[in-house]
């Protein structure tokens, strides 16, 4: 794709992704799921960090999104510390628990990796529903109301968190963007594609992939502050969920296109909707068939093309340019 | 002329393989070493011990007089020794450009590496296929491409693993043509090469081993009538 052609196409979906709210309903359905897609792209971004760029495919990211969320709202419960100020050290504490779970897991590869971050996901959920004087245990943990307002991070309408979303989603994928033209994107791309000649060209493999992780954890634990902030009320299992977290995050970033900077907002666009229709379409009928359905999707997409939603759309459009 | 490398006494032991014994020699700066031997004699297995992907049993090795023996590669690398390898480890799903600007970025900003590795391009003759993927490339260029990462680092000292198999008489003519214009350039080389005429008519000195074991060291001409090294080639009966 030329250049100009595609400044002008990321320029024309920002103008749609600005527009888009003012024609829905301000406190609609609709509405809410928009932001999740947004929050969940921007967190499968976070993601694609460690999966994409570097190979690693975490499954315990919800450790990072928890300690985010859990970080920013205990302050505020217990100090009355504004979340916009919680998210620092939220976002501090995940990439140092991105860090110490780096260390153990740097050499692991492939299925090794991906069960070591998993196990490491449940324990942050173990702890957090033991540890009930800090947490709130099992029953969950709520942000108390105050007067809304941008200061608190609170609001009567759906419209300010969508745009908060929106902006948090720029900035990862800038973020995202910026490394991959960096020294580190390079680095990255060497170890994935082979870490020992990376390492004889003089690449530190230990140092690099510690920093990508740290990265990516606290952008995550940053994503979690937004969530909480959105849903009011979340408690251990939600926030540290393997299916609703973890392997969401990872299936997003996968299905539209990993490693590739719109891949993750492509995945949410088309994942968080058609979830939220299925479950509106079967939930009244058997148990578990909403579920069902959106896996055979999963299933169709990955077989027709494993690179994603992404490569899919290319091959159309070199299909539609030869016919 | 001082030693840029001391290579003093390296052993390296799998299990019960003892797959380097002693090994003693020193490189002048500017010199081109061969490094010969039967199959399985432990040329690669010095090259990587060398580099540091693996740490010698025992031993020293002295790049430009600092201890270097058991340090991490990208330290190595970082002092000024790279290798390329045997079996050529690309990046094959990049383009051969990201393949050697990842080598460049060692000592430079991701521009200034694009720069240098456009001129290391030029050096081993591959400008035309800067942009194509590294995994759709002959096995002739993709050696030449791991050249050019590898002089994209800007070492002082070069280790070429094999970088010549399978090339025909006139690449591998320019390949050596390319090797002296390295060498007068100020870099030190130290190659494993089957192809004898190639070695003998390149090298300044010889290293031969055997098991693991150094048998000769010496001019290609003093090499070429060392008993020893005609019986590890040949057998005893020939010798």
């Amino acid at each position: 794709m030329k250049p100009a052609l595609k400044y002008a196409l990321i320029a024309l979906a920002l103008a749609v992704a600005v527009a888009v709210p003012f024609g829905l309903e301000p406190r609609g359905y609709a509405t809410r799921i928009l932001c999740l897609v947004l929050l969940f792209a921007a967190m499968a971004q976070a993601w694609n960090i460690v999966g994409g760029l570097a190979n690693q495919m975490s499954l315990g990211h919800a450790a990072f999104f928890g300690i985010g969320a859990y970080g920013s709202t205990i302050l505020l419960v217990k100090y009355g510390i504004s979340p916009w100020l919680g998210l620092l050290p939220g976002m501090a504490a995940g990439g140092v628990a991105a860090w110490l779970i780096s260390l153990p897991t740097m050499r692991l590869r492939g299925h090794y990796f991906a069960l070591a971050t998993l196990a490491f996901g449940e324990v942050m959920r173990l702890v957090a529903n033991t540890w009930g004087g800090l947490t709130g245990g099992p029953s969950g943990i709520s942000v108390p109301f105050s007067k809304p307002g941008l200061a608190v991070f609170q609001f009567k309408d759906m419209r300010p968190y969508y745009f908060l979303m929106l902006a948090a989603l720029l900035v990862v994928t800038a973020i995202f963007a910026g490394i991959r033209h960096s020294k580190l994107g390079y680095r990255l791309r060497a170890i994935r594609e082979n870490p020992s000649a990376a390492e004889a060209i003089g690449v530190d493999t230990t140092r690099t992939k510690i920093i990508a992780a740290v990265v990516s954890g606290a952008l995550m634990a940053g994503l979690g502050t937004f969530y909480a902030q959105f849903q009011f009320f979340f408690d251990p299992d939600t926030v540290f969920s393997i299916p609703a977290i973890s392997v969401r995050v990872a299936m997003i970033a996968i299905v539209g296109g990993v490693g590739t900077t719109i891949g993750p907002i492509v995945g949410a666009l088309f994942l968080i909707p058609i979830e939220e229709l299925a479950n509106q379409t079967f939930s009244d009928q058997a148990a578990g068939l909403s579920q069902l359905v959106f896996g055979l999707l999963l299933i169709v997409v990955i077989l027709a093309e494993p690179r994603g939603l992404l490569e899919i759309g290319r091959r159309l459009w070199r299909w539609r340019g030869r016919t | 002329m001082t030693a840029l490398l001391q290579i003093s006494n390296i052993s390296k032991r799998f299990g019960g393989l003892q797959a380097l014994n002693d090994v003693n020699v020193s490189i002048a700066r500017g010199e081109i070493l061969g490094l010969i031997g039967p199959n399985g004699a432990g040329k690669t297995t010095l090259f990587s011990t060398l580099v540091g992907l693996l740490k010698p049993s025992t031993g020293s090795i002295r790049l430009e007089g600092r201890e270097i023996a058991g340090m991490k590669p990208h330290r190595i690398a970082s002092a000024g020794m790279v290798k390329t390898f045997q079996n050529v480890a690309l990046f094959l799903d990049s383009s051969v450009l990201d393949n050697v600007l990842t080598g460049g970025l060692l000592r430079h900003s991701v521009s200034e590496a694009r720069a240098l590795a456009r001129h290391c391009l030029a050096q081993v003759g591959l400008s035309d296929i800067a942009d194509k993927r590294a995994g759709d490339l002959s096995f002739p260029e993709r050696a030449r491409v791991e050249v050019a990462r590898a002089l994209c680092t800007e070492p002082r000292i070069l280790l070429l693993d094999e970088a010549m198999a399978a090339l025909n008489h006139a690449e591998m003519d320019e390949f050596l043509a390319l090797l002296r214009r390295l060498r007068d350039g100020g870099l030190t080389l130290v190659i494993v090469e089957h192809h004898m005429k190639a070695i003998m008519s390149i090298c300044d000195r010889l290293l031969v081993l055997n098991f693991g074991r150094q048998i000769a060291i010496g001019t290609p001409a003093e090499i070429a009538r060392d008993p020893a090294v005609i019986e590890a080639y040949l057998g005893r009966s020939a010798a």
